[in-house]
């Protein structure tokens, strides 16, 4: 590639203030002369904490699965729901559209997004050059639709709230919902704290510092 | 790019920075990892073991929906409800909880609660709003076991309740029912709590739970009688009605009681076998341990004699007739009728009075005097069987050992099993003879001569008629004038009675007569307390406070 970029040209944008500067030393780029922020070619650790944020949000995309995340007492018989279980009484009660939506908002897209960030650090780490512009446009999406997955949360929290006959039917929140909200935040943190600029890096000349 | 450019841009500082090659963020994963191990960890130490029922009918009972309780408390739940593979009931998996896993042994028990309407009670109520859950029972067993058969009924009994269990032998089973209950003196004291017909069929093996306090009562001694329906008996003091209650009379139930001349004795163990009598006048009779079997042969007819019948001596109960039936001699080629009767000595000791009965009991534990006083009583006494009637509407017949001074003399040979007893003949074929001879006697009377007797009388009464006739007329000549003057005398005496009579009017009841005075001046007396009478009345429907309060003071 012939594009010029800030990396090749010896400067630095401040990740705080945004203030372009030029690096120190070829090594030590650093802090930024206007607010002092440490200064980085890319995103500070980016990749390291990338996979760490989505490895913690894949081991809890299990119990969150696996745990109930509603329990309903009524008229003195208790039931626990999980999401999937939620899904097929939707499902089997008629209300496909609706089973396809918590579907979709609960099930799928976590599960995308992780498989989604875990490809984008796979294949920056490889230094897989090409359709950078796709990848680039995969991260766009994981970072939009990723707090829409909040959805089963926000849900689970009304009903608790609202639901509340006492002694002929509550309604109690599971551990699961605990561990969905995990899986939300963490893949949400973890496509904030990748740096999309490593994708394109891949064909340049220069090795993008991920240390 | 521009040089111009370039020397806007600023330079960076370099301030001295540590570089750690690990970052501290990969502290998330772990926790993450720690909790979900802990969790799954956790999961699988408080797994309790998987269990399978098999139900006859998935009644109610859903995967993931019904629980398994035991004292009310969850203990399990439903997992897996599907058809067993045989497809002869349903394969009900659960998930018990780790706590119960030692109680899940050999006999523990399941079943199916649901609402029950019995007559002798209601039971499961909360299952209507909650749904059908599975009963458990702990069993005694130390053997673990994962597979269970439910019961098709609840135990009425769960392991832990105080009393002891009991088995009854009865020829049917009546109106008894698992949860009939079981009355001692008329207070419940437990239930049936199973019936199954014995190995051979001959008799129902019921099985009877009595609660701890009522237990102790149940000895050796006892007796055990169906107390379903009621027990009407007719006796010379009117008539009796025996019931358990209502409940008894309607689903059945079984009494018990421990005879009053039963020896004393400790409480029967656990599972003792009793026999169940049909009713309590048959559970509570006296055993007779001592029995004399004879047998008595009749030239008479035996009809109206049963099996069963009594044997009377003197007219008090001695025994029964226990076989009636025919005695054929081939040698004079004669029949006979033949009844087997058993004699009970004691019914007769227990008669006795205080004194004498030490020395009836001696005779009854010695059998060869026993033998001679009978041997006595026949040969001199005269003792003899005979057949009376019991009734004269229904015809039956009963023996009655009675003495016969004058009968033929006989013998008792004790040699036979059953020795022959003497008999004589009925007085019923003789009372029929006399009737018989009375009218043949009837039939022999000369009525033509006695005819031409009479009429021979007649005449002279004829006769006789005639003089008194003329008699009475010389009497009334005579005497007629002389009763005339005696009524002329007693008519004066009549008059001078009538002045006396009225002397005494005058002093009673004349209209200044003393006792007449009086008499109006009580009356007044009782005119002026009725008049005061009437005005209390008066002022108290007025002021009724005052029979509170007292007469309120009057003002001027």
């Amino acid at each position: 590639m012939t594009t010029a970029t800030a990396l090749r040209a010896g400067l630095v944008s401040c990740e705080a203030c945004g203030l372009l500067s030029r690096a120190a030393t070829a090594t030590e780029l650093g802090h930024c002369p206007r607010c002092g922020s440490e200064l980085a070619w890319r995103r500070h650790e980016s990749i390291q904490r990338t996979w760490a944020l989505v490895i913690a949000a894949a081991i809890c995309y299990i119990p969150a699965n696996v745990l109930p995340v509603l329990t309903t007492t009524a008229l003195g018989s208790t039931d626990s729901d999980t999401i999937m279980g939620g899904v097929v009484f939707l499902y089997t009660s008629g209300s496909w559209p609706l089973a396809l939506a918590v579907l979709v908002a609960s099930v799928m897209i976590p599960l995308g997004k992780l498989m989604a960030l875990t490809y984008l650090l796979i294949t920056v780490q490889r230094g897989v050059p090409g359709n950078g512009r796709d990848r680039t446009r995969l991260y766009r999406l994981v970072e939009v639709i990723g707090r829409w997955s909040m959805l089963d949360v926000f849900v689970d929290t009304f009903t608790v709230a609202l639901v509340q006959l006492q002694p002929l039917m509550f309604v109690k929140p599971g551990p699961g919902v605990v561990f969905f909200a995990a899986v939300v935040v963490l893949t949400m943190l973890a496509a904030m704290s990748f740096d999309p600029r490593l994708i394109w890096d891949a064909g340049s000349t220069r090795e993008g510092n991920h240390g | 790019m521009a040089e111009g450019d370039r020397d806007e841009v600023a330079q960076a500082t370099v301030v001295s920075k540590k570089s750690s090659r690990i970052s501290m963020v990969w502290i998330i994963p772990i926790l993450a990892a720690v909790i979900a191990v802990g969790i799954a960890v956790e999961r699988i130490l408080t797994e309790g073991p998987t269990i399978t029922i098999l139900l006859k009918v998935a009644d109610g009972i859903e995967a993931g929906k019904t629980d398994v309780k035991y004292k009310d408390v969850k203990i399990g739940q439903v997992t897996k409800v599907e058809l067993a593979k045989d497809s002869d009931g349903v394969e009900v998996t659960a998930k018990m909880s780790k706590r119960v896993a030692n109680l899940l042994v050999e006999d523990a028990k399941f079943w199916v609660v649901e609402p029950r309407v019995t007559l002798s009670g209601v039971s499961g109520l909360g299952t209507l709003l909650s749904g059908n859950y599975l009963g458990f029972a702990v069993g005694k067993s130390t053997k673990p076991q994962r597979t269970f058969t439910a019961l098709e009924v609840p135990p009425i009994i769960t392991g832990g309740q105080p009393g002891r269990e009991f088995t009854l032998k009865a020829h049917d089973l009546g109106s008894l029912g698992i949860g009939s209950p079981i009355y001692y003196r008329r207070l419940q004291a437990g239930q049936v709590i199973a019936y199954d017909l014995a190995g051979d069929g001959d008799v129902v093996d019921v099985t009877i739970f009595v609660n701890a306090p009522y237990d102790r009562f149940v000895n050796p001694n006892t007796r055990f009688w169906n107390a379903s329906g009621v027990d009407v008996s007719a006796g010379a003091s009117g008539l009796s009605v025996r019931t358990e209650g209502l409940v008894a009379l309607l689903a059945g139930g079984i009494a018990f009681d421990t005879p009053s001349f039963a020896p004393k004795a400790a409480p029967a163990a656990a599972r003792t076998v009793f026999i169940l009598n049909s009713d309590r006048a048959t559970a509570m009779k006296q055993p007779d341990p001592i029995a004399a079997y004879y047998v008595l042969y009749f030239t008479e007819s035996l009809r109206g004699l049963s099996v069963g019948a009594p044997v009377t001596l003197l007219g008090l109960p001695a025994g029964a007739v226990t076989s009636v039936g025919l005695d054929f001699n081939p040698s004079t080629k004669s029949i006979r009728g033949r009844a087997e009767v058993v004699f009970y000595p004691e019914r007769l000791v227990a008669r006795l009075q205080q004194s004498q009965a030490a020395l009836g009991r001696t005779l009854l534990q010695n059998l060869p005097e026993r033998h001679a006083l009978t041997q006595y009583l026949v040969e001199q006494r005269g003792l003899r069987a005979q057949l009376r009637s019991g009734s004269l509407l229904t015809g039956q017949l009963y023996l009655a050992l009675d003495f016969f001074p004058d009968a033929p003399k006989a013998k008792v040979d004790w040699s036979l099993d059953k020795p022959a007893f003497p008999v004589v003949a009925s007085t019923l074929p003789d009372l029929e003879a006399k009737i018989t001879n009375i009218l043949a006697k009837l039939d022999e009377l000369p009525l033509q001569a006695i005819g031409s007797d009479l009429s021979k009388a007649l005449i002279t009464l004829d006769q006789t008629l005639q003089s008194t006739d003329k008699l009475v007329v010389g009497l009334d000549g005579k005497t007629m004038p002389e009763l005339s003057s005696t009524f002329t005398d007693l008519r004066a005496a009549i008059a001078s009675a009538n002045g006396v009579l009225q002397d005494t009017d005058a002093t009673l009841v004349g209209k200044d007569a003393p006792a007449q005075q009086e008499l109006r001046d009580a009356l007044q007396e009782i005119t002026r307390a009725a008049r005061s009478l009437r005005v209390l009345a008066d002022y108290l429907e007025r002021n009724p406070n005052s029979l509170v309060f007292g007469k309120s003071q009057e003002k001027p």
